[in-house]
């Protein structure tokens, strides 16, 4: 068996909460993680509040082939907790909560986490992002019975069956090679008339002879009473209807900002990702933005590092004009 | 070849070292060992000669009956963190994965008696007056885990009326199968309540006191 352990969390004990911080971070996925090694490593007071694991999207991702110093690709899940690592060695501390009653415009900033304030002089919001949902007939009422938006998690529990992945971008095709050491055959369902991922993952899931795609196709009910049974689909074109028996779903239509605890906080755009400016400072001073969030055009693991980096340091000097 | 890396080993060494009290493994298993049996036993083995307050003991599921009574067995490869009692931490299935950590983490907490549950968490937790079976259904890839199982083996080690058992999805495909699971984690509270999806600590001890109204099970 590979890979048996990938988890050894090499946690430094229980977190006891400071009042007062220099960085707050929310959100411990690898723009956050990021930021949280230059913070810390700088020898600002720093605290990284993660709703459910570090690693964010990335630490749910089978395998990272894109990401420099990994030439035969790293698990995301071992990214992540050396990410985390490296942030625990130089000071950070992690804590596992989700932020309440946040106060950006004032200084010092604050907000209440597990019950107790707390104040910091800085906030780097790195909050990511979270699937997006198809919003058609059978996706809500078969939800946790066949429906899935983390193939890592659940892939296992549908082997030997047959399945469907809605979305052939990146994200849809990577995970559909991980769903594909288990389950007998996938149905992929592109929305537009060409698959849009990279060419080395297409290459890779055509080897597959149990594959088969519908593109220019649009997923128009996920159909089952106890669980998903088949999905309905559309040609774009000639408008036919076809029903496929699957027994399960995995959908990557791509993704939604996780910002719903800030709105009317900062400056959105009209998809609610964060707007900031080059230092990646959002509408209020001594609140940035980094990574998946905020407004950019590529959603990498690469480019989530390069925005922790950047908000880190900006954090930084906005601590020194403090003084 | 170990299962577990030298650094890996170099660094539980150290973790270990820090234990208090002896904590024992209890592996069941049988002479014809299921698909995970052998590789859950290798394991637990390494684990165990990394420090010398860390015991092991393995049993046969069919010839060891008095020891599958006293555990409640049912299925295997089961394994069973024990400290100066047993607190009802079980793990069905093979802990790897994300779930080794989960394994390290627990004989840490029985090693010392006491978790970081919050003081709200343990004083509910001390009104328990039926007992609760958390059945926590994972995969070794999912990161969303842990947590969900850490919660499940915290109670137990805070409250002698709950039994908090991991569950691997693949090594069980008829308890899959029976409660539903599509999704990890799936968390089954004494068959009345459940959830998918990891809940923080106070949610989660929602679900355990919305279990102990409806129905009563034996730990």
């Amino acid at each position: 068996m590979e890979d048996l352990i990938f988890s050894l969390k090499k946690d430094t004990g229980p977190i006891k909460l400071a009042e007062n911080y220099d960085v707050v971070i929310f959100g411990g996925g690898p723009a956050g993680l990021t930021a949280a090694i230059y913070t810390a490593r700088a020898k600002l007071k720093t605290l990284v509040v993660e709703k459910k694991a570090v690693g964010g999207e990335a630490a749910a991702t089978d395998v990272i082939e894109n990401y420099p110093g990994f030439p035969e690709g790293v698990r995301g899940a071992i990214l992540a907790q050396r990410m985390e690592e490296q942030a625990k060695h130089f000071g950070a501390q992690i804590f596992y909560g989700e932020p309440v009653n946040i106060e950006l415009a004032q200084q010092p900033k604050s907000f209440v986490l597990s019950g107790q304030q707390v104040q910091t002089k800085t906030i780097i919001i790195a909050t990511g992002t979270a699937p997006k949902m198809l919003n058609i007939p059978g996706e809500k009422e078969l939800k946790g019975r066949g429906i899935s938006y983390c193939a890592t998690c659940d892939a296992p529990i549908y082997a030997d069956r047959d399945i469907a992945v809605i979305g052939c971008g990146n994200s849809g095709l990577q995970e559909g090679l991980f769903i594909l050491k288990f389950v007998k055959s996938i149905v992929f369902v592109e929305f537009m008339p060409a698959i849009q991922a990279e060419k080395i993952l297409q290459e890779r899931i055509m080897a597959h002879d149990n594959v088969k795609c519908y593109l220019n196709h649009q997923a128009i009910s996920i159909n089952g009473d106890e669980a998903v049974t088949s999905i309905t689909i559309k040609d774009r074109s000639s408008e036919e209807i076809k029903e496929i028996p699957v027994g399960g779903v995995f959908i990557y239509i791509g993704l939604i900002p996780n910002t719903q605890l800030l709105q009317d906080k900062v400056k959105l755009n009209d998809w609610d990702y964060i707007i900031t400016d080059e230092k990646l400072q959002t509408s209020v001073a001594g609140v940035f933005a980094a990574g998946d969030v905020r407004e950019t055009v590529i959603k990498q693991v690469a480019t989530a590092i390069g925005d922790g980096a950047v908000a880190a340091v900006s954090a930084q000097n906005y601590i020194e004009s403090l003084k | 070849m170990a299962h577990i890396s030298k650094e890996d080993q170099d660094y539980l060494k150290k973790e270990f070292a820090k234990m208090i009290n002896p904590v024992k493994l209890i592996n069941f298993t049988q002479a014809f060992e299921c698909q995970y049996c052998q590789v859950t036993r290798e394991l637990l083995t390494e684990i165990s000669e990394l420090s010398d307050k860390i015991s092991l003991e393995v049993y046969d599921l069919v010839k060891d009956t008095e020891k599958v009574k006293q555990y409640q067995i049912d299925k295997i490869p089961a394994t069973i963190v024990e400290g100066t009692k047993d607190y009802g931490v079980r793990y069905f299935g093979i802990p790897a994965g994300y779930e080794f950590g989960s394994l390290i983490e627990d004989i840490l907490d029985i090693s010392k008696e006491s978790t970081d549950l919050s003081e709200e968490t343990k004083k509910q937790l001390k009104k328990l007056t039926k007992p609760i079976h958390i059945q926590v259904f994972v995969t070794p890839t999912c990161p969303y885990c842990p947590s969900a199982v850490r919660l499940a083996h915290k109670m137990a080690i805070e409250s002698d009326m709950v039994r908090g058992d991991m569950i691997g999805s693949s090594e069980f495909p008829q308890l899959v199968n029976k409660y539903s699971v599509a999704g990890v984690p799936k968390v089954v509270i004494n068959e009345t309540v459940e959830f998918e999806g990891a809940l923080p600590e106070p949610n989660y001890l929602m679900k355990v006191m919305e279990a102990e109204g409806k129905q009563k099970v034996t730990k």
